[in-house]
């Protein structure tokens, strides 16, 4: 955030005179290419339960991410590399009948912390970086991450409208889905494959730390409404999208780090319609068919 | 045997193991078009695992099972997902992806089938509904609907009557009924020893093949205490019919 800085909290900055500054111009884009791939990606991650495994995949690219840094080579090949890895190793477990989101993970994912910091701090003496490797920065960013997003975008695109009927079929039913003869387990790999190539993408805006917040928190708020599958995907890029822009705008007005701007909006999202959807059950009482069972 | 009268469903010495832990063994039966089997057995005691093999996902170690063209699976309605965001519509639809024609969208042709096919249960006011707060009679009546948009030649039902409300029960009933006159060939998972006695063959598992053949020569205290060890309770054993209860089973 050193590339602006409104000295002034009192005043709300005018949004068209942010859009002639070329890093917020770059910054919109990337959040809204990050939109699509997170909202589309999301509603599959929430759906089927992969919410650990996203999280555990960012931020597993970060002892990647510091050796790239130290040693001069590509971060995003780095990253790339360490989170396919991580979405290969995962998915072998679950062949083996492991559930993913496993203690294995777990240990993974304070594993890969533990060694980035060490790392960062006392091996490469990495210092302010590691705040970036770990935050993002979304202002700041060049046309490789855009171009990388893009691909992610357009990834998600196409393995949502080729994978769909049978993410979904496996999701709701995984020994139908077997019976029925489809490729479950090879579907479920370009899942993970999917979410890591994306997750990589979207590094260099939010960081290690906060990818759930791109891919997990705009799903989990649509979730919440939704009543069907199509609904779950449209909207979960939708509140991508506003998140992604007000939190940038927030970020720009309050100078703070897009990233946990982004972040703490959607949790805040998330917890405003979690209350306000748990007040107006409450309100109606239990469904017909909870009232013709009970 | 005619053509038409060739088995569409069979095992022939097949054992069956997970892992080459040994699970089911002797395997050794036939069932021709537009039969009804009751497969009986304890839990664990094979049940699962011979549909799992029938539909191609185990291969037997020893011998052989054959099912004609890919057979249709009804899995026990708690093995579904019920926060998913479908509706009944939704998962009769999934009955075609069994076409193999999954990465596209479904067809006109499809949807309607999958209409019909939720009308056929019963179910077709209820198309819109989410799958998770139908009751439970009704969900296992969709996944039922999802089998018969797969049009199969086989259907395997894992406990389709299993604590399904009395309506359900006689709705399923009754089609189990009219798929037999279309010629389809239904194996059905029961711990229900009385409605087994409606079928037209009944195959005893517990861990191997205990006994296949009609009700009568099937449904025998001996038989039945092979098949269940001490899980069974024979209430009757006169003159008339053996009745029997199959005990420290799940009812869902």
């Amino acid at each position: 955030m050193n590339l602006i800085r409104i000295t002034a909290v009192t005043a709300p900055p005018s949004p068209i005179e942010l859009l002639e500054l070329r890093p917020v111009v770059f910054a919109l884009a990337e959040l809204g290419l990050l939109a699509v791939a997170g909202g589309l990606l999301g509603a599959w991650i929430v759906l089927r339960r992969l919410a650990f495994f996203t999280h555990a995949a960012g931020t597993a690219t970060f002892p990647g991410l510091v050796l790239a840094e130290a040693g001069a080579f590509s971060p995003r090949l780095a990253a790339l590399v360490v989170a396919l890895g991580f979405a290969g190793g995962v998915e072998r477990a679950g062949r083996r009948g492991r559930d993913p989101g496993d203690v294995a993970t777990a240990l993974l994912l304070v594993a890969a912390l533990a060694g980035g910091v060490v790392l960062a701090s006392d091996v490469f003496e990495s210092g302010a970086a590691v705040d970036r490797l770990l935050f993002g920065t979304a202002v700041g960013l060049d046309w490789g991450d855009l171009l990388l997003s893009g691909a992610a975008c357009l990834l998600a695109l196409g393995t949502t409208v080729g994978l769909g009927r049978a993410w979904t079929a496996a999701g709701f039913d995984p020994e139908g889905a077997d019976s029925m003869g489809l490729p479950s387990s090879r579907a479920d790999l370009l899942l993970l494959v999917t979410i890591a190539v994306a997750v990589v993408a979207a590094l260099p805006a939010v960081g290690a730390l906060l990818v759930s917040s791109i891919f997990v928190v705009p799903a989990a708020i649509a979730r919440l409404f939704a009543t069907s599958v199509t609904g779950l995907l449209r909207s979960a890029v939708l509140v991508a999208a506003a998140q992604g822009t007000l939190g940038l705008y927030l970020a720009l007005w309050l100078d703070v780090p897009p990233g946990p701007a982004v972040s703490v909006l959607g949790a805040g999202a998330y917890a405003a319609c979690a209350l306000a959807k748990a007040s107006g059950s409450r309100r109606r009482g239990p469904l017909p068919a909870a009232r013709a069972t009970a | 045997m005619s053509a038409a009268d060739a088995p569409v469903v069979s095992a022939q010495g097949a054992a069956l193991a997970y892992a080459g832990a040994p699970v089911l063994d002797c395997l050794d039966f036939a069932a021709g078009p537009g039969t009804a089997v009751s497969v009986l057995g304890p839990n664990g005691g094979g049940k699962t695992t011979l549909f799992r093999a029938l539909v191609g996902e185990l291969s037997p170690v020893s011998g052989s099972v054959f099912a004609q063209g890919r057979p249709a699976y009804v899995a026990q309605t708690e093995r579904t997902r019920l926060d998913f965001p479908v509706s009944a519509l939704d998962v009769a639809l999934m009955g075609s992806l069994a076409s193999g024609r999954w990465w596209l969208p479904a067809r006109r042709s499809e949807r309607r089938s999958a209409e019909a096919a939720l009308e056929r249960v019963g179910l077709a006011s209820e198309a819109g509904t989410r799958f998770g707060a139908l009751s439970g009679g009704q969900r296992r009546r969709v996944l039922i609907a999802r089998a018969l948009v797969q049009d199969a030649t086989v259907l395997l039902l894992d406990e389709p009557l299993a604590g399904v409300d009395p309506a359900s029960a006689e709705q399923i009933e009754r089609l189990f009924g009219e798929l037999r006159s279309e010629g389809r060939t239904l194996l059905v998972s029961t711990h229900d020893i009385e409605n087994a006695r409606r079928y037209d063959l009944v195959l005893c598992l517990n861990r191997r093949q205990v006994a296949f053949g009609s009700p009568q020569d099937v449904l025998l205290p001996k038989i039945l205490e092979e098949t269940y060890g001490s899980e069974i309770v024979i209430l009757q054993d006169g003159g008339g019919p053996v009745r029997a209860i199959a005990v420290g089973h799940h009812h869902h």
